[in-house]
């Protein structure tokens, strides 16, 4: 079964994963474009050389971030088209059905993950780094990885959910935006969606791993 | 073996202000071929999508194969092909490809009957669905419940929209699959002379209420238009059911429901003349049962 979920959700999601992954590879490589041999340059260019890797690293979260929410929404596109008939006359739990979906958007979601764990560990052997500065491509790769598959997650949660749901997600960020203007409205020094923002975005919250700096080196 | 294949009680849905189903209770016999009908927006597709736990009712109770709906649902699901009123395969599978996902999902999925019937409906396996004629969608959806060997078929308009060379071969292999086994067959449809060939029982339904529910030959034979004279004002207790009745300029005319020969005394006895007896076919019955069900007769 699950194979045949694999195979039909390939589909729809093959161009998105193609392009994605050859963003995913190129940005680690590019990081070291202006990069060389190192190890005998003085401070002022190895500075220089860090703030253009780390320019080209900024990028990655945005690519993370479109990995999980062009896959999120795709895995459940078809579906969705049908308005879930198909997939609700299918003699299986729901629970499995989403399982299985959410199983092989996951896995697709890995492959830019994996292209560009691939590529980071490429652009580290090219660079002799001067003493004090290391390379992390696991520690990048796996990052990239679990911010797509968050991402990914919280778009799989939301494109799969019923109406009401979205109908619940919806009224629920409208309650705050509003909130948030009759809090201007009174003068009051508060703001319900920056709040939440901060907990979603700083550590413990599931966006934090898109938030901070991304190095592919640094000290 | 159980008695009902289907068997609803008191069903109630409401999905918004405008439409209601209200009180649906239906009984399709183990084996039969049951034609579920009702004009546009009677409230069909509502029915079949409860019965197959698509929608929650919000009141009554759902049998079907003797297992309740929703508690046991990948059961029944699992013993029932399903082929609903608008098309729903994945448009970008080929052809070869929705028979692997689709027979993937069933334990007795035929591989043999599905590449035979592949092959008789003339569908090429290396095609993508989203560039099939409306005729061999069609065909492929027939193709896949009827390789699933299921014990219930729900077809919801399976014939809608197709022309006469395909609805002919869609039918056939419905009824070659029924001839092989027991299946049993609910086929929804507002196209009354094609249930009135190949179905056994009839359920109709009319703004979400079922109005009618007897074998077909009751419905055939004992449906009839009289065209009376001196026909009584008030109606007590009559022998047959009175569906409508409707003024004319010269005389009534009433359309009535288990209709005996011998029941013209009866109308000698309130006075009244019999001019003259019509049969109706299923489709002048459906019409005027409807309209009978809409209209109070006395």
């Amino acid at each position: 079964m699950f194979k045949q979920v694999l195979v039909a959700q390939w589909q729809t999601s093959k161009l998105a994963v193609g392009l994605l992954t050859l963003l995913s590879f190129c940005l680690p490589l590019l990081a070291v474009l202006y990069g060389g041999d190192l190890a005998g340059a003085g401070r002022e260019r190895v500075g220089d050389w860090l703030v253009a890797a780390d320019r080209v690293a900024q990028f990655l979260p945005f690519v993370a971030m479109l990995v999980g929410l062009l896959l999120g929404t795709l895995t459940w596109s078809a579906d969705l088209a049908g308005r879930h008939v198909y997939a609700l006359s299918l003699p299986v739990p729901r629970a499995l059905y989403v399982s299985m979906r959410f199983g092989a958007g996951a896995l697709f979601a890995t492959i830019p993950g994996a292209a560009m764990g691939l590529s980071s560990g490429i652009a580290t052997l090219t660079v002799a780094l001067p003493p004090g500065i290391h390379a992390y491509p696991v520690e990048l790769a796996l990052r990239f990885w679990l911010a797509s598959l968050t991402v990914f997650a919280i778009i799989f949660a939301i494109a799969g959910a019923s109406r009401r749901g979205q109908v619940i997600t919806i009224s629920v960020i409208g309650a705050a935006v509003t909130l948030d203007v009759v809090f201007l409205l009174f003068g009051v020094d508060y703001s319900v969606t920056a709040e939440a923002l901060l907990l979603l975005t700083n550590w413990p919250g599931p966006l934090s791993l898109l938030t901070g700096r991304w190095a592919l080196f640094d000290v | 073996m159980i008695a009902h294949a289907i068997e609803t009680h008191e069903l109630c849905y409401r999905p918004g202000p405008g439409f209601e189903l209200r009180d649906v209770s239906l009984k399709v016999r183990q084996g039969a071929i049951y034609g579920f009908l009702g004009p546009n927006g009677a409230g069909k597709t509502t029915t079949i999508q409860l019965l197959l736990g698509l929608l929650r009712p919000q009141g009554g109770s759902i049998s079907v194969l003797g297992r309740q709906v929703p508690r046991e649902l990948p059961r029944i699901l699992g013993a029932t092909g399903y082929i609903p009123e608008r098309p729903h395969l994945y448009p970008f599978l080929t052809v070869a490809q929705s028979i692997r996902f689709h027979g993937a999902f069933y334990r007795g999925f035929d591989w043999a009957y599905a590449e035979e019937l592949r092959r008789g409906f003339d569908l090429r396996g290396e095609a993508k669905l989203a560039r099939l004629s409306k005729g061999e969608m069609g065909k492929l959806h027939v193709l896949l419940v009827l390789a699933q060997r299921p014990e219930l078929l729900v077809l919801d308009e399976p014939t809608d929209g197709l022309d006469p060379v395909v609805r002919r071969d869609v039918l056939s292999a419905l009824l070659d699959f029924c001839s092989q086994g027991a299946a049993t067959i609910l086929i929804s449809s507002h196209l009354v002379h094609e249930l009135e060939r190949i179905c056994d029982w009839i359920g109709v339904l009319d703004r979400g209420r079922l109005v009618a529910e007897l074998p077909m030959h009751a419905f055939k034979n004992g449906i009839k238009r009289i065209r009376l004279d001196h026909a009584p004002s008030l109606i007590g207790d009559t022998p047959f059911l009175l569906v409508s009745r409707q003024q004319t300029a010269l005389d009534q005319l009433w359309v009535v429901r288990g209709w005996q020969p011998t029941m013209v005394q009866w109308f000698q006895g309130v006075g009244a003349e019999v001019k003259e007896i019509v049969d109706l076919d299923l489709e002048e019955g459906f019409v005027e049962m409807l309209r009978g069900a809409r209209t109070p007769t006395s």
